[in-house]
Formats: C-alpha cells, sequence, structure tokens
C-alpha cells in the first residue's frame, strides 16, 4: 500500500485504503481476545475455552465455566469496547481539532466525568456509588455541552471550541478538588477510578455500555469519509460538498457519547486516545479517515492486551490498567513519531 | 468392667453426637469453612483469637498479626477476584471499603464462594456484634463469646483505671499534616470512654466525616495535655514535634506526654483494642 | 452568469459589504482588487455559497447560498495543511465532489496523475504534503482545483506568498481552466498582475463596489486611483502593457 502499483503503469496512483487492512485487524482482536481469556491466575485450557464458547461438547464445567462466562469474557469484552471507543473517539477528535495531540478527553470530558464520579462517591449514601457510572457519564456529558455552549457565536469553530473546552476542564477539576479536601475518605476510591479500572466487569456493564458505544461507533464509521473534509479550511470543505459545522458537530457528540459511556464503565484509562491513531496512521502510512474502523479494532486490541498485562503481570495484585498503557503506549508513540519524521515515504 | 465402661462411654458419645447432629444438621458440615481467607486485618486478628486460626489457608498482604499468618500478596482493598480462586477456598472475609466490594462480592458468589462482609464499626458494641458474627460464620460460636468476656473485663479494667474527672485534653494524630479523628468515629469514641477531652471536636465539620484536618496553630492554641502518634511508626516522635515552629509550647510536648502508638493498634479493632485501651490508661496515669 | 443584486453581508455589528450590484460573466477571468479591509474575501466566501447573506447572489438563475448542485472551487489564502498526508491523496480529494467521499475511480486515479504531470508535481506525488515550499503547495493547490473539474474556481491571493517565478508559473495554471470553460474569480495584490491575466476587473473599497468593467478600463480609471488614495501610478510598456506601482510621494 506504500508503494506505487508497478504494474507497468506509472500513471496509477496506490490505492487511498486497503481493506485487507481492516480485515487484518479484525483477526488480530479475535485471536488476542480468545488469549485473554485463557490466560489469568486461574489457567484454562485453549481447547475448552472454544467448545465452551461455541457449545460444543467437551466444554468448561461448574466454577471453571462460571469464571469464563461470568468473569473473563464480559472483562475482555468490555476492554474492547473501551480501547474500540478510545481510540475511535481520539482519531475523531484529531481531525476534528486538527491537531495530532488531541485526545478524547479533551473538550473537558475527563474533568467532567471525575466530578460526576466524585459528586457519587463523596454524597452520602452507599446507594449513590452504584450509580457512579451514571453520574460520571453526565458529567462527562454536561462538560462538552457547556464547552459548547461557552463557544459562543463560534459554536463547533474548533479553536475556541478547543479553548472553552480547557476552561471548562480546569474549572469541573477545581470543583472536584475542592470536594475532595472536604471528604478526604473519598481520596482512595477517586484516585483508583481515575487510574482506571476494569477489575470487575459483568455482563450488565458490558450490555449497556456495548449499546451506547456501538450507536457512537456507528456513527462515526458512517461519516468517516466525509470527516477528511475537515482536515482543510472550513470553505475547502464547503466545496468539496460537505457542511463543516454540522458534520463537527455530529463528530463530536458521537465521539463524546463514545468516550463518556467508556469511561464510566471503565475509569479514566489513558493514552488509547492518542497513540493508537497514530501508531495505525504509522503503520498504513495514510491519515484518511477511512482508516477509523481499523483504528477502533486496533484499540481494542491494545486494551485487551493491556488488562491481560494488568491482570497477570503482578499476579495476584491487580496493575491498574492506566499505568499499562501509559508504560507501553509511551514507547510505542516516539517510535513512531520518529519513523515519520524521518521518512517522508 | 472397665470394658464395658469403655463401651458405654463411647456409646453415650455416639448418641449425643448423633442426636446433636439430627437436631442441628446445618452445623455439622456447612458452618465449619475449612478453607477460609481474610482480606481484612482487623478479621483476621479475631479468626484466630477465637479460635479459627487453623481453617484460615491465606490472608491479605496487611494481615500480619499474630505472626503465624499465612501472609499473602493478595490484597485487602484491591481484591483480586482470580488470585482468590486460585486458592479454591470457601469462604472470604472481605472488607466492605474494598474497591467494588459489592461487585467482587457478587462476581464471587456466582462462582459458589460464601463472601462474609465485612463492615468497619463505629463503636464497641457493634465490634462486638461482628466478632459474633464471625464466630457463627467460621463455626467458632463459643470461641467469640469467650473471646468477647475477655475483652469486656479487659476493657473495663483499664476504664476503671484510667477515667478521669479532670478536664484532660488529648490530640490524636494520623499524619504529619495533622489529620485527626473527632469523638464520632471509632477511635474518639475509645477516648471519650476515658472522659477525655478531644481538642478535635470544635473543629469537627459536616463534611469532614470525623476525620478533619486541623491547622497548627489550632493545634497550638488548643493545647493539649497528652498526644497521641498514630504515625510513630512513620517517625514521628516527641523529638520531631518539638522541632515544630510553636509546639514546643503545648502543654503535651513540655510535660512530655507524647505517646508513641504501636503499629497498627489504633486501626485494628479486634482483641487487640484491649492493648489500645491499657496503653491509654497508662497515658492518663503519667499525667494524673 | 454569476448575478448579484443588493448584497449585503453583516458580520457583528459591521457591514463588511454593502449594497453590491455587479454582474460577472462565465468563462473569464474576473479579479477583485483593492485596499486591505475592502472586503475581497468576503465576497469571495459569499459566492462560494456557505456564507449567509441578504440580498441575492444567483449562479445560472439559481441562488447559491447552501446550493450544493454547483461544483465550485476554493483555494484559500492560506489552507490547512493536513499532517501526513502526501501529495497524491492531497490532490485526490479535489475528486470528492464527483466521486464522492472515499471512493477513487479508475478514471479519476487517471486525471490525478495527469494533472500532477501538469502541475510538475508527479515526482513529488508520495512526499508530505507540509513538506512541501510554498510554491509547490501553491500548485497543489491548483492541482486540487484543476482535478475538482468544477465550474466555478474561487481563488483567494492566489500569488501572495509566492516569489515571481512561481507566481507566473501558478497563475499560467489558473489559465489552463479558461481553456475548459471555467469561470475564474480571484481577489489580488498585485495589480499588475491582475491586468495581465484577469479579462474583468472589480474595484472594491470599504465594502464596496466602485468601479467594474474590462481590465483596460478600470485600470485608466481615476475611481481605482481614488480606491488607493491617489498613492497609485499607471504607467504603460510598450508592448501596452500597463503597469501599476505605488507611489511614495506624498504628493500624487
Amino acid at each position: 500500500m506504500k508503494k506505487l502499483k508497478s504494474k507497468g503503469e506509472e500513471s496509477l496512483l496506490a490505492p487511498i485504503w486497503n481493506w485487507k487492512i481492516t480485515a487484518l485487524s479484525a483477526a488480530l482482536l479475535f485471536f488476542v481476545g480468545i488469549l485473554a481469556i485463557s490466560f489469568g491466575p486461574v489457567s484454562l485450557g485453549f481447547q475448552e475455552i472454544i467448545r465452551t464458547l461455541f457449545g460444543l461438547p467437551g466444554g468448561l464445567t461448574g466454577q471453571d465455566r462460571t469464571l469464563l462466562i461470568d468473569l473473563r469474557l464480559p472483562r475482555a469484552l468490555l476492554a474492547a469496547l473501551v480501547g474500540a471507543a478510545l481510540a475511535t473517539s481520539g482519531a475523531v477528535y484529531q481531525t476534528v481539532f486538527r491537531n495530532p495531540l488531541a485526545d478524547p478527553y479533551l473538550l473537558g470530558a475527563a474533568a467532567g466525568a471525575g466530578l460526576g464520579a466524585t459528586i457519587a462517591i463523596t454524597s452520602a449514601g452507599a446507594d449513590l456509588y452504584s450509580l457512579l457510572p451514571i453520574f460520571s457519564f453526565f458529567g462527562a456529558i454536561s462538560a462538552v455541552l457547556v464547552s459548547f455552549f461557552i463557544s459562543g457565536k463560534f459554536f463547533a469553530e474548533p479553536n475556541s471550541l478547543l479553548l472553552s473546552g480547557i476552561a471548562v476542564g480546569s474549572f469541573a477539576t477545581a470543583v472536584q478538588t475542592y470536594l475532595q479536601q472536604r471528604n478526604s475518605s473519598s481520596l482512595r476510591p477517586v484516585y483508583s477510578w481515575i487510574l482506571g479500572e476494569l477489575t470487575v466487569a459483568n455482563w450488565q456493564i458490558v450490555t449497556w455500555s456495548s449499546i451506547y458505544i456501538l450507536i457512537a461507533l456507528i456513527i462515526l464509521f458512517t461519516v468517516s469519509k466525509q470527516l477528511d473534509g475537515l482536515m482543510l479550511t472550513d470553505e475547502e470543505a464547503y466545496s468539496l460538498g460537505i457542511n463543516p459545522n454540522k458534520l463537527r458537530v455530529i463528530a463530536v457528540v458521537a465521539a463524546t457519547l463514545a468516550t463518556a459511556t467508556a469511561v464510566s464503565a471503565s475509569g479514566l484509562i489513558g493514552f488509547v486516545g492518542i497513540v493508537v491513531p497514530h501508531l495505525v496512521r504509522g503503520i498504513t502510512h495514510r491519515v484518511t479517515n477511512r482508516g477509523l474502523l481499523t483504528i477502533a479494532l486496533a484499540g481494542a486490541t491494545f486494551l485487551v492486551l493491556a488488562d491481560l498485562g494488568a491482570r497477570t503481570l503482578l499476579s495476584p495484585a491487580e496493575l491498574p490498567i492506566g499505568v499499562i498503557t501509559a508504560f507501553v503506549g509511551a514507547p510505542f508513540f516516539l517510535v513512531v513519531l520518529r519513523k515519520k519524521r524521518l521518512v517522508s515515504q | 468392667m472397665f470394658k464395658v465402661r469403655k463401651v458405654l462411654t463411647k456409646l453415650v458419645i455416639a448418641t449425643t453426637a448423633i442426636s446433636l447432629l439430627a437436631i442441628c444438621p446445618a452445623q455439622a458440615a456447612s458452618n465449619l469453612p475449612k478453607r477460609i481467607i481474610s482480606l481484612s486485618p482487623s478479621a483476621t486478628e479475631i479468626l484466630y483469637a477465637i479460635g479459627s486460626g487453623k481453617q484460615v489457608i491465606a490472608v491479605d498482604d496487611l494481615s500480619n498479626y499474630p505472626k503465624e499468618t499465612p501472609m499473602t500478596k493478595l490484597s485487602a482493598f484491591n481484591p483480586n477476584v482470580e488470585a482468590l480462586l486460585n486458592y479454591k477456598p470457601d469462604l472470604i472475609i472481605l472488607n466492605a471499603d474494598a474497591t467494588k466490594a459489592l461487585e467482587v462480592k457478587a462476581a464471587l458468589e456466582k462462582l459458589k464462594i460464601t463472601v462474609f462482609l465485612e463492615k468497619a464499626p463505629s463503636n464497641l458494641r457493634e465490634a462486638y456484634l461482628e466478632i459474633t458474627a464471625l464466630g457463627r460464620a467460621t463455626g467458632k460460636l463459643t470461641g467469640a463469646q469467650n473471646t468477647i468476656s475477655e475483652m469486656k473485663s479487659k476493657i473495663s479494667a483499664a476504664i476503671r483505671t484510667g477515667k478521669t474527672s479532670k478536664r484532660i485534653t488529648f490530640f490524636h494524630e494520623l499524619d504529619d499534616t495533622l489529620y485527626t479523628a473527632t469523638s464520632d468515629t471509632f477511635i474518639g469514641k475509645v477516648y471519650k470512654d476515658f472522659n477525655l477531652v478531644n481538642v478535635a471536636d470544635p473543629a469537627a465539620t459536616a463534611d469532614s466525616a470525623g476525620y478533619p484536618q486541623l491547622q497548627s496553630e489550632y493545634v497550638i492554641k488548643a493545647n493539649p495535655k497528652i498526644i497521641f502518634l498514630s504515625d510513630a511508626q512513620y517517625g514521628e516522635s516527641l523529638a520531631t514535634l518539638t522541632k515544630r515552629a510553636g509546639w514546643n509550647g503545648i502543654s503535651a510536648v513540655k510535660s512530655k506526654n507524647v505517646v508513641a502508638l504501636p503499629e497498627d493498634i489504633p486501626s485494628r479493632w479486634g482483641p487487640r483494642l484491649v492493648d489500645f485501651y491499657e496503653f491509654i490508661a497508662n497515658a492518663i496515669a503519667k499525667v494524673k | 452568469m454569476i448575478n448579484i443584486s443588493d448584497l449585503t453581508v453583516r458580520i457583528g455589528q459591521r457591514d463588511i459589504l454593502s449594497d453590491i450590484n455587479i454582474e460577472i460573466e462565465d468563462g473569464k477571468w474576473t479579479c477583485l482588487v483593492g485596499p486591505n479591509g475592502a472586503g475581497k474575501t468576503t465576497l469571495l466566501k459569499s459566492l462560494l455559497g456557505s456564507m449567509p447573506y441578504s440580498g441575492s447572489i444567483t449562479d445560472s438563475g439559481v441562488e447559491v447560498f447552501r446550493n450544493h448542485d454547483r461544483n465550485v472551487a476554493f483555494v484559500p489564502q492560506q489552507p490547512q495543511i493536513p499532517i501526513g498526508m502526501s501529495v497524491s491523496e492531497y490532490v485526490m480529494l479535489g475528486r470528492s465532489k464527483r466521486d464522492g467521499w472515499g471512493n477513487e475511480s479508475n478514471q479519476s486515479r487517471n486525471l490525478v496523475a495527469d494533472i500532477l504531470k501538469l502541475t510538475g508535481l508527479f515526482g513529488m506525488q508520495r512526499q508530505f504534503v507540509s513538506q512541501l515550499s510554498g510554491g509547490e503547495m501553491q500548485r497543489a493547490l491548483i492541482a486540487r482545483a484543476l482535478v475538482q473539474e468544477p465550474t466555478l474556481i474561487l481563488l483567494d491571493e492566489p500569488t501572495s506568498a509566492l516569489d515571481l517565478h512561481h507566481q507566473i508559473a501558478v497563475l499560467n495554471n489558473i489559465e489552463l481552466l479558461k481553456e475548459r470553460g471555467v469561470t475564474i474569480i480571484s481577489t489580488m495584490h498585485d495589480i499588475t498582475l491582475a491586468a495581465m491575466y484577469a479579462e474583468k476587473i472589480v474595484v472594491m473599497q470599504e465594502g464596496k463596489v466602485l468601479l467594474h468593467g474590462t481590465s483596460d478600463f478600470v485600470i485608466h480609471s481615476p475611481e481605482l486611483k481614488s480606491a488607493f488614495e491617489n498613492r497609485i501610478n499607471v504607467y504603460t510598456l510598450d508592448s501596452g502593457r500597463p503597469v501599476i506601482v505605488a507611489n511614495k510621494d506624498l504628493t500624487s
């Protein structure tokens, strides 16, 4: 895909996107997924897992089966969903804001989610704790909405959105810090939430988060081809048949939905949103948003692997998954950055 | 003659056992978990005190008392369901303050493992109730009751020695940023039993949840007669207090009534509560 | 024919354009000239149809506002340069209007290859757009506009950032469009160049049109001088070509 198709026809330029890579990512995800659910402090046989999953005879029974179906499988699925959501949102934000350093938490979504979670944790009553996902979800969404409204007459204009996002994020963080200072017992739960945790996923969480995340991702995949137009100025995009403001709103709303859901299910997991899109773009040498599906699949694979590491590296203790994504993500990212600068295809 | 006696005795024992089994069949097998994991340092101490120690196969990485506990790398605050599974336990004692405690409990119960959710008690009465519950859960109810009565008598004795009618103020220091505990907390109530006056009480606000942070000026002004150092294990002592600006004017520092509490004693609400009470009684005696 | 009648564009409290009434002929090159702040870029954006206005702008009888049936190319003064995109990908974006986003027909691929050769960019097709020099970037923009096969092309200061050599190269490339019957409307600082290439010139000042007509007519008119506060002089070379230069003297 990097080279000219030298079939003796110099006039044919290389195809912009090769769907074989997407298929490859899907296969990789499946393979990694099976790997992830077979590893753990309790070891389960590869063959038995396959048999159990496909309902064939000779599968796992009893506690092992419960372990696979009710613990490992939802956790792997949640990791895949959250990874896909964060990677895709990151890529979309990078396009919309024309900024390669944008991440899904840019418009104050992270700070808003953190504030929502802190409110849930510090409010009296254990019932509110179980509502934590709802609080953090609405916290994230509200923060982004406020960013939009503050940007005022420059509604959806990338630079002003960015600035309002920073303002909203700072404010939310300040309120959150204040609440935490007044309720010091909340420090540990909030901190561990911030580091990101997939520790106890269950089918309930997987169900509702998959609904929102899949809706958001489908919206984004549908508009992915046109998102390329947002990389140009508004007039250029318009001349090529796009309504830039409308498209930006759709993209940011969908990306925020995905991010807010991911955050409320699993806390703040960093790096996935920045690193994975660049990884995929670096490997494929393409920046077109037709790669969104591949980026989603790559994000899913990345987080499933990271979660596997979180569970097994320091067994029986669990590493916070945010630590793994940072440790793995940062060096990879540096390598890709250097390659991009030195090589001009 | 003796043979008949032996046979008779065995018969009596057998009959009694069978009738007991008939009366409470549930008691016999399932109320005696044989593979207990304790993820709570206080619960661990209690289990060993009431006699369930032999049934414990693993404890968390903070359960360091008594010395013979089978300590592992399992975390009390971040329980890992799969790691627990590996031990094949039949009862897990889980701290209610652990991260995602309810979800962990649900997951474990799905895996058909009994979970005892241990909530931190807010006063002595609740502590005794929890000890009884632990006894019931591990089949050592009598052991629990014995432990409780021993604790009760020793604590009453300590209170009798130490209880003061004089107005003695004290400051309980949790850490060097001056977090403390008011009389609303378990620790605070222990001090209250001795009629000690907690300098933290007036500083309590609605949302400090019993653990406010005091300012250095405030402590100096309150001028406590005794200072209890819960952070002695982290290096705080009379010497370090003297170095703090303005603190050598405090009554407790001047008269050297600074008590370094031993590690873990104030944070465990098991049988070593007795030690805590006795420590306080001794400290008060020195002031009188 | 593009008909502009009573066009007023208001942004905030200010009228950026007021009461514009002109006609722009199809297939010809019309140049908007005037000092900074005259509203040239705003008029260009209004012609694109992306900007709300009061009054009327019709292209072949149809109002242009949000009318996506037209095929209009827009070359901005300062483009957004996507990071990590190759030149061929960038130029290929121009086909999105005809092919739809995300589809590249073989026909499109061939056309893009041809245009890249025409604009001298074929050898650089795999380079990153961000690595191009100013002149090369401008050529890439023109190339993208060419592959779009538009009926109207709007260019905002297509030569301002270029050296003389590249200015002429780019303008010659734009002239190729005229052969294909494309209407060209551009804004230009350099009136001499405008006179060289454009058939029609529109002189603007402070949101209004002072004068419009053929290049010859406008260049030698007093309105042109007054638009620039009489600080320009118009000379005619032996070949008949006009040269407009700024006047350093304070007296005209």
